[in-house]
Parts: C-alpha cells; sequence; structure tokens
C-alpha cells in the first residue's frame, strides 16, 4: 500500500511538468537551446537581451566526486575601463534545486574579471555565466560539469564550531608592476542550505552568508550575492587594479543581519 | 613554488624512493605470506612487518605532536562501516594473493618488464572506480548507509580511545604505538636475522619511514588557509583508478598526490630495474593465467575501495594511524589471503 502511493507520488512531478509544457506551447516555441533560455531567473535579467557566447572562460574540473565543494574559477576576457567594465557577473546551474549559484559586481577597481571560489553541484550539469559590461551589452559562458557520488566517506562537519564565522585574509605580498594584485578571502560558516535534515529527520533551516563587500580606501571594489550553492566556508579569490594602496576593508553579512569584517593591508607597487 | 606543487613534486619523490626500494628489496606482503605459510619461509613478511612497525613510530609522533592534522585523513572519519571495511579487507587479501601480488608490486613489476601486472592494474583500476563512483557505487552507498557506526570518542583510534580516559597526547599516541611497534619489530627481527639481512632491515625501515614522509607532505607543506591539500599518505587503489582517469581526462582535472606517487613508483622502479639488469619482458603462458589476473585485479579493486585501502594504504598508512577501521580491514586482508592459500587457489 505504502510503496503503490510512493510509486504514484514519484511519477507526480514528471506528470506536472509534462502537462505544464503540454499546456503552455508557446513558451515551448520561445525556448531556444542556450542554457540560459530555460532558466527563468536568467531570462529575467536578461530581459529580453541575447547574450554574446564568448569572452568568458568557465574554469571547472571535467568530473568530481565531491559535489558539495567544486572549485570554480571565471574569467571575463574584457577590459576593465572606468568607461567600459565588466560591472555584473552571474553564476548559475542548471539542475540545482535553485539555479542561482553567485553573483558578483565589480568596479574598475577589481583591475580584472577574474574570481575563484567553490560551489555545490548536486548532479551532473550545465554550469553557465552571465556577464554585463558597463555599457549593457550581455556576455555569456557555459561548461558541463559529471558529478559522480562521493568516492570517499569524509563528512563535511558543518555544526557551529567554535570558529563560527571566523574571517580570514590574504593579499599578495607583493605586486607585480601593472598586474592586478589577488586577494584570498574565506568566512567560516556552514551555508546551511534549508534542505538537510538533522538526525531525527527535523530540517535545518537555511542560514547561509548572503553578502559581501571588499573596499580599499572606502571606494567598493567587488560586491557578491551567495546564494546556497555556494559551498561550506565560502571562499572567494578576486584582485585588485593596480596603483591602488592602503588599507582593504572586507564585511560578510548573514541572513540574521550578523556581520564580519577583516582588514588587509595592500602594499604599493 | 606553490604548497600545491611542493606537494606534487613530494609525491612524486616519495614514489620514487619507495619504487627503488621496493623493486631492490622486493618488497611484497603477497610473496611474504606465500612464502610463509607454505614454505616456511617468513623473511619478506617480516620486511614488511618491519615496515609497519617504522610507520606506526612515525605517524603517532607526528600525530602527538601536533603537526599534521590526521584526523582530516579517511582513516579517521568518526563513522565507518563495519561490514564493508573487513569484507573489502577479505576480497582485498584474496584477490592479491590470486594476482600474485598486490596494487603497489604490480607496479614495481611492471617496471621490471612484467607485462602481466598490467592486465592486474588495469582491471585493478577499473573496479575501484567502478566501486567508488561508477555502477557499483549505488550498492557500496546504500550497504555502508545501513552499516555505519560512530563511536562516541574524539577519534575512533587507539590513542583516540586512551584520550577518552583522560591521557595526555604523548602518552594516548606513545603507549600504543612503541607497544605495538616493539611487538613487530621483535617478531620481525628474531626471524630475519639482523646480520644476515641488513639490506632487507634498512629497506623496510626505509619504506616504513616514506609514510610519516607522506603524511608531512601533504599535511604540512600541503596545509593552507585557503586550500589546503587533502592529508593522506600512501595508498595504491584509488590512485591507481586515479592514474588511468587522469591519462584519460587530464585537461580537465588536476594532478592529485596520490597519481604523482604512483608516477613516482613507476619511475623509481623502472631506474633500478634498468640500473640493476633485472629488466625482461615476461607474459601470459595460459589463458589460465590471464583469468587470475583479472580477477584479482577485480577482486583488489572492489576490496580495496571497499575497505578504503590496500595493503599499504590500509597495511601501513592506515595501520599507522591505529585507527579502529584500518585495524578491521588488515585483519580482513590476513584472513582474506589465508583463505586463498588454504584453498590452494594461489598455487
Amino acid at each position: 500500500m505504502h510503496r503503490t502511493i510512493a510509486r504514484i507520488r514519484s511519477v507526480i512531478p514528471a506528470l506536472v511538468a509534462t502537462a505544464l509544457i503540454v499546456a503552455s506551447p508557446a513558451s515551448a516555441e520561445a525556448q531556444g537551446n542556450a542554457p540560459w533560455d530555460r532558466v527563468d531567473p536568467a531570462q529575467e535579467l536578461l530581459d529580453g537581451a541575447t547574450p554574446r557566447a564568448e569572452s568568458i572562460q568557465i574554469d571547472l574540473p571535467s568530473v568530481t566526486q565531491d559535489g558539495s565543494s567544486v572549485p570554480l574559477s571565471i574569467e571575463v576576457d574584457h577590459p576593465m575601463r572606468s568607461d567600459d567594465y565588466i560591472e555584473a557577473l552571474y553564476v548559475f546551474a542548471t539542475r540545482n534545486p535553485s539555479p542561482e549559484v553567485v553573483e558578483y559586481h565589480f568596479t574598475p577597481l577589481a583591475g580584472k574579471a577574474r574570481i575563484s571560489t567553490r560551489v555545490r553541484l548536486n548532479e551532473s550539469q550545465t554550469v553557465f555565466a552571465l556577464a554585463r559590461t558597463s555599457r549593457g551589452a550581455w556576455l555569456a559562458g557555459t561548461r558541463e560539469i559529471r558529478v559522480t557520488v562521493s568516492g570517499c566517506i569524509a563528512q563535511g562537519n558543518a555544526e557551529k564550531g567554535p570558529d563560527f564565522m571566523q574571517t580570514r585574509v590574504r593579499a599578495a605580498s607583493r605586486a607585480r608592476p601593472g598586474e592586478p594584485l589577488d586577494v584570498r578571502t574565506l568566512i567560516n560558516h556552514p551555508m546551511e542550505t534549508g534542505l538537510r535534515e538533522d538526525s531525527n529527520g527535523n530540517a535545518i533551516p537555511e542560514r547561509i552568508v548572503h553578502s559581501f563587500r571588499a573596499e580599499i580606501n572606502g571606494e567598493t571594489v567587488l560586491t557578491a550575492r551567495f546564494h546556497r550553492a555556494v559551498s561550506a566556508n565560502p571562499y572567494l579569490l578576486f584582485y585588485i587594479a593596480p596603483g591602488q594602496s592602503g588599507p582593504l576593508h572586507l564585511t560578510w553579512e548573514e541572513d540574521t543581519g550578523e556581520t564580519a569584517t577583516a582588514t588587509a593591508e595592500i602594499p604599493a607597487a | 613554488m606553490s604548497h600545491t606543487l611542493v606537494v606534487l613534486w613530494a609525491g612524486l619523490a616519495i614514489g620514487g624512493v619507495f619504487g627503488v626500494i621496493a623493486q631492490r628489496i622486493e618488497f611484497c606482503l603477497t610473496g611474504g605470506l606465500r612464502e610463509w605459510w607454505t614454505e616456511g619461509r617468513p623473511h619478506r613478511a617480516c620486511a614488511f612487518i618491519l615496515a609497519v612497525a617504522t610507520a606506526l613510530l612515525g605517524t603517532q609522533a607526528l600525530a602527538a605532536s601536533g603537526l599534521v592534522p590526521l584526523d582530516e585523513s579517511i582513516y579517521l572519519q568518526p563513522g565507518f562501516s563495519w561490514l564493508l571495511v573487513p569484507a573489502g579487507g577479505i576480497l582485498f587479501g584474496f584477490g592479491m594473493m590470486l594476482a600474485r601480488g598486490c596494487g603497489s608490486r604490480a607496479l614495481v613489476l611492471l617496471a621490471d618488464g612484467n607485462l602481466r601486472s598490467l592486465l592486474v592494474l588495469f582491471c585493478l583500476g577499473v573496479a575501484a572506480y567502478a566501486t567508488l563512483t561508477g555502477v557499483l557505487a549505488p550498492w557500496r552507498v546504500a550497504l555502508a548507509d545501513a552499516t555505519t557506526v560512530a563511536p562516541a570518542l574524539p577519534a575512533p583510534t587507539l590513542p583516540g580511545l586512551f584520550a577518552s580516559w583522560g591521557a595526555g597526547p604523548w602518552v594516548a599516541h606513545g603507549f600504543p604505538a612503541v607497544l605495538f611497534a616493539a611487538a613487530l619489530a621483535a617478531v620481525a627481527l628474531t626471524r630475519l636475522g639482523l646480520r644476515h639481512a641488513t639490506r632487507e632491515i634498512a629497506g623496510a625501515i626505509a619504506i616504513g619511514a616514506l609514510i610519516p614522509a607522506a603524511w608531512i607532505a601533504t599535511g604540512y607543506f600541503g596545509a593552507d588557509d585557503f586550500e589546503p591539500a587533502p592529508v593522506t599518505s600512501l595508498t595504491f587503489v584509488a590512485p591507481i583508478g586515479e592514474t588511468i582517469q587522469y591519462l584519460m581526462l587530464a585537461t580537465g582535472t588536476r594532478l592529485e598526490f596520490g597519481v604523482a606517487v604512483v608516477f613516482g613508483v613507476l619511475v623509481g622502479s623502472v631506474a633500478a630495474s634498468v640500473t640493476g639488469r633485472s629488466f625482461e619482458l615476461r607474459g601470459f603462458e595460459t589463458p589460465g593465467q590471464m583469468l587470475r589476473a583479472i580477477a584479482g585485479g577485480t577482486l583488489m579493486g572492489i576490496g580495496g575501495a571497499l575497505a578504503l585501502g590496500c595493503s599499504i594504504g590500509q597495511g601501513l598508512s592506515g595501520f599507522s594511524t591505529l585507527a579502529f577501521p584500518a585495524l578491521l580491514a588488515v585483519a580482513g586482508i590476513f584472513l582474506g589471503a589465508f583463505l586463498a592459500v588454504r584453498t590452494r587457489l594461489e598455487a
């Protein structure tokens, strides 16, 4: 009896999906072949614009055994001049429970539109990125990844430990003249997705660090919005344009409104 | 040089040293057990036991000093399967007797021109990954979920047990390490005879010392606030599968410590084989031999994946942490090997 109900239940989402597709021929017709055509939040962002599939290099492993922490680097090959720069970069995972992964908003002070982070990908899928230039043009890039079950039994310790909300920052100690300087940051945080259950079967509520801001001498270099697909202990590598020196202030903010900060001294070139 | 490069070069060097010594002293648990149990010659098995004792002392000293975060390694994960770990050990032990050598031995033999090892290695690597992430993985995960136990200790190890009784780190780690190492060394040295086997004894101690060396390479030199290297030591099941995968997918994957070690062993043992003029091409003579190599390699791959390690990965690295699952796996490997000898399948 139970089994039959379970079986019927497991079929319902597929039936609903089929019904929706059949019932809305117009939207089906409008669907293109690019992954951003099938992801609603991406469609809202683009608002009718068609991105050029160029200039974005996404670096992901082809195969990973650990979908809970996949190293991701994205570089947009575009100038960062004050009159033409990459002002926003959005990352989506087509087959995650929610497609939004993370978004970054740069200023020309970032020097280059390149970041590294670690993300959660729950199955094999297409990851894509959309970038908007300050002149309003859209660029896009895609990358396939295969995610297998975890081969190792290492269990992530997502408990709220003594180092909760502790931050770390490391800027390159010496800048190469004319080259952007790299800064690595990390905050200890479990990034609870709201999709997990504790040992008693109760849902653990969602609790994430949702925003990050980097400022040098009071001017914004980069802001980021983290979604729940950012891995526990959010890690971010970003850049600062050459010629900038002085105190770098970093601020993270959690859903609860709690904030954490870190400071680093950026050396003169 | 970045810390990731340091770890890779260290892996290559450690593998290289392992390859040279293992080739020269014919370091092999399989051959050692066969000779001991069927011919009454315990020498090679005793060299292995001596390496275990050395690895144990070195690793426990590292753990007590806190230099290397051993608790991040797979051996010290809080939960383990009480079924799959010993069962995997039995499969591995049985398989290594069938194939006449474990994974690391097959690498060394291949470098010696033994082409039979190539088939063993391919079967081992593919079967390991079929079990870890491939067609057998859903069963492995389901069985592991149903049989996982997590002892309520600071770490699922003998030192963890002593620490839970209130012992300080040097006592908790030192007491069982010295006790076990002394017993193992006594067994090995009395049978080897110090004077007759100086070369074997020196070689075995050097191989044992590579285990803490690898912990230091990954756990100390690989440590980083932002991108730490996985803390691991020598093991040859997953890394042989990983090496095959790396050969096919190098442009989309990163080189890891274990793969660097596998390449290092090949390079080191080729060098030792060529300079020692022992290189000679050898192949299968009968289809029966081939069948045994295939079965042995496959059993080692599946068993090693279930037991989280092989005769080196659990026998040396895992045992050196004194983790309970490692003790179970080692017991399984010996039992599997014993069964193979008893059923005369290894003959």
